[in-house]
């Protein structure tokens, strides 16, 4: 990965950088049916888990051995990712935010998020590859509030002025799911 | 003034304190009557395949190492120093000859025995080292790939702990030619909630469905468990869900995983393969059992297990009003690898802490927590007697049987937790 992609223009950066800002805006303003118009129907959305393994000896003293990459258990991985979904599973959950009987956020979570260090890795074609960080505060009647840390890794595609959204990986930063749901849309 | 137990629960369960959820001394009860003397469920045999292999469990607060030892033998021990306490082993899981203690480097052999005292180099007498090895689980046994550890070394043998349970697991874990596996890491979830709730609710409490989760589940499903639906209290304070689909029901409406979205979106290859598995089933677990299509389980006192939404999970008590929620997806063992990949999915993102579903019940445990801690309203115990008296013994299933609303399972599990905890009430 280079340090500086010459694809990535000030131009390029600020487009995407609006996209997830009006994306953060939509989700905790609630407007979930408008948000799931930014995801691609091709879309795979992820969240692995995030285990203890032991440290290898022979990779002692190189970045490798504390990376953060070996506690995943993602897609590709034996292990169990918290979320593996497609755009049914999350039509599913945009669906169950407007019933009456979505006991969970009855009355509806508050929540706040900062999404922040936007950086484009990599642009091939119509595709940028997008990684993020967001803080996010959450709010709930009669439970404690709660505070989440993660990164999302993206594949944005171009939808005419737009982007959409044809991959996202979460990466929560905990090491105890301690939160009352990871099944926010993050 | 210290709550007596026989003011917590009355004679036929019909009517629990809400003390029973959220009082401090019930909780050391259920520590000295329960949790030091009951079959706890410990992990898979397939997380320890091979010697060296561990993995982390707990036996209620206190860590615990599963380990596969040099011998071939399945060993389970507490994970602390037997110099100063410190856990010996960091890691989810793994494979290791030793563990190392951080703080003063004893280590420890992978059957808990002591090995190495460095400190021994630089002095001249020896300590016993046979005496300071990890504590022991003094007994662990295991059935069907399922290992559990009590540290009551005279219990009954693990087989007579399960008793007709084995029937209804065994509808599930005899249903693959090969059994089943876990995959990965548990999902570790903590949840302001008494460890009883999670537990009562997959033992039985199959009537919140059509109403908890009203926002997912759809009336056809509502409906086909008012039909063929059963709840079954085997003995012993298990309890076991499911449907008996008639005889002439077409293979894709029995098949395990057909009803889940990883099978119904899963393509031919998924559902061809699950076709497959009910084709074989009655010759592995004889045709009454074949035609089960389960919904979940309950193995006193914490270990429950979903049949579609396949998976294991134990609730670990943190204290009267916290519980750590470990779920485990499992997968037929002989799976081709690929498929394994797809059917994992049919736990996360419907259970767990992803999950679409019990995000609605994670919530209504909390709740649960709240409304058992509130003062001014101890004359209003909860009322458990739904059904009271009509369930019935029925010729081809072990134990009481009656439709899914009868909350005979939640009367059958408190009255043994109340013997259990009556038994030590008056140990000083
Ligand atoms: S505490 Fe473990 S070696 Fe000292
Ligand atoms: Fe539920």
């Amino acid at each position: 990965m280079n340090n500086y992609n010459s694809a990535v223009t000030p131009e390029l950066q600020l487009s995407i950088e609006q996209f997830y800002y009006r994306e953060a805006r939509l989700l905790d303003g609630r407007q979930y049916q408008t948000w799931l118009g930014l995801v691609d129907p091709a879309i795979s959305y992820s969240m692995p888990g995030r285990g203890n393994p032991m440290v290898n000896n022979r990779e002692h003293g190189n970045e490798a051995m504390i990376s953060v990459e070996r506690e995943l258990e993602g897609l590709d991985s034996d292990g169990l990712p918290i979320r593996d979904e497609g755009f049914l599973v999350l039509s599913l959950r945009v669906e169950r935010s407007f019933k009456m009987n979505a006991w969970a956020e009855t009355p509806p979570a508050r929540t706040r998020r900062i999404v922040g260090n936007i950086e484009i890795t990599d642009v091939t074609g119509e595709q940028f590859f997008v990684l993020s960080n967001f803080h996010l505060f959450y709010a709930r009647p009669g439970v404690p509030d709660s505070f989440y840390a993660g990164q999302r890794r993206d594949v944005l595609v171009r939808d005419g002025d737009h982007y959409k959204i044809l991959k996202r990986e979460i990466v929560m930063d905990m090491a105890n799911a301690n939160v009352p749901t990871l099944g926010l849309f993050l | 003034m210290t709550i007596k137990i026989r003011d917590v629960v009355n004679n036929d369960a019909t009517l629990i304190s809400r003390r029973a959820w959220s009082d401090d001394h019930i909780y050391e009860l259920e520590k000295k009557g329960i949790f030091a003397k009951t079959w706890l469920f410990l992990g898979h045999e397939s997380q320890v395949r091979k010697p060296g292999d561990f993995v982390q469990a707990f036996m209620c607060e206190t860590p615990i190492i599963l380990s596969r030892g040099e011998d071939n033998e399945v060993h389970a021990m507490v994970n602390s120093c037997t110099h100063r306490g410190l856990p010996v082993c960091r890691s989810d899981k793994g494979n290791t000859k030793r563990f190392i203690c951080p703080y003063h480097n004893w280590s420890y052999k992978i059957d808990g025995e002591l090995a190495v005292i460095p400190q021994e180099k630089t002095m001249k007498c020896k300590s016993d080292k046979s005496q300071l090895g990890l504590k022991k689980v003094p007994r662990v046994e295991s059935w069907r790939g399922l290992i559990f550890g009590c540290f009551d070394e005279y219990v009954e043998p693990l087989e007579d702990h399960l008793g007709n349970m084995k029937f209804y697991l065994g509808a599930f874990l005899d249903r693959f030619p090969n059994g089943i596996e876990f995959v990965g890491s548990p999902q570790r979830w903590v949840i302001d909630a008494n460890w009883k709730v999670p537990m009562e609710n997959q033992l039985g409490d199959v009537n919140h469905g059509p109403y908890l989760h009203a926002a997912v589940v759809p009336q056809e499903a509502a409906d086909e468990i008012n039909e063929f639906g059963y709840s079954v209290v085997p003995g012993k304070g298990h309890g076991a869900t499911f449907r008996l689909m008639p005889e002439d029901a077409p293979v894709d409406n029995v098949a395990w995983g057909m009803e889940t979205i990883t099978g119904i979106l899963g393509g031919e290859e998924v559902q061809n393969y699950l076709r497959e598995i009910q084709a074989s089933a009655e010759e592995r677990v004889g045709p009454v059992r074949a035609r089960m299509k389960g919904l979940a389980y309950g193995v006193y006192p914490n270990l429950s297990f979903l049949w579609s939404n396949a998976g294991f999970k134990v609730s670990h008590p943190r204290g009267p009003g916290k519980v750590e929620y470990w779920s485990w997806s499992i997968v037929p063992a002989d799976a081709p690898e690929h498929l394994k990949k797809v059917l994992r999915n049919n736990h996360a993102s419907f259970f767990g802490p992803g999950g679409i579903l019990e995000q609605e019940d994670s919530e209504a445990w909390m709740q649960q927590y709240l409304g058992s801690k509130i003062d001014f309203a101890d004359d209003r115990p909860y009322y458990y007697g739904l059904g009271l008296g009509l369930e019935k013994p029925h010729p081809d299933l072990p134990g009481m049987v009656d439709n899914t609303a009868n909350e005979h399972y939640a009367r059958a599990f408190y009255l043994r937790w109340r013997d259990a905890l009556l038994a030590v009430e008056d140990e000083a």
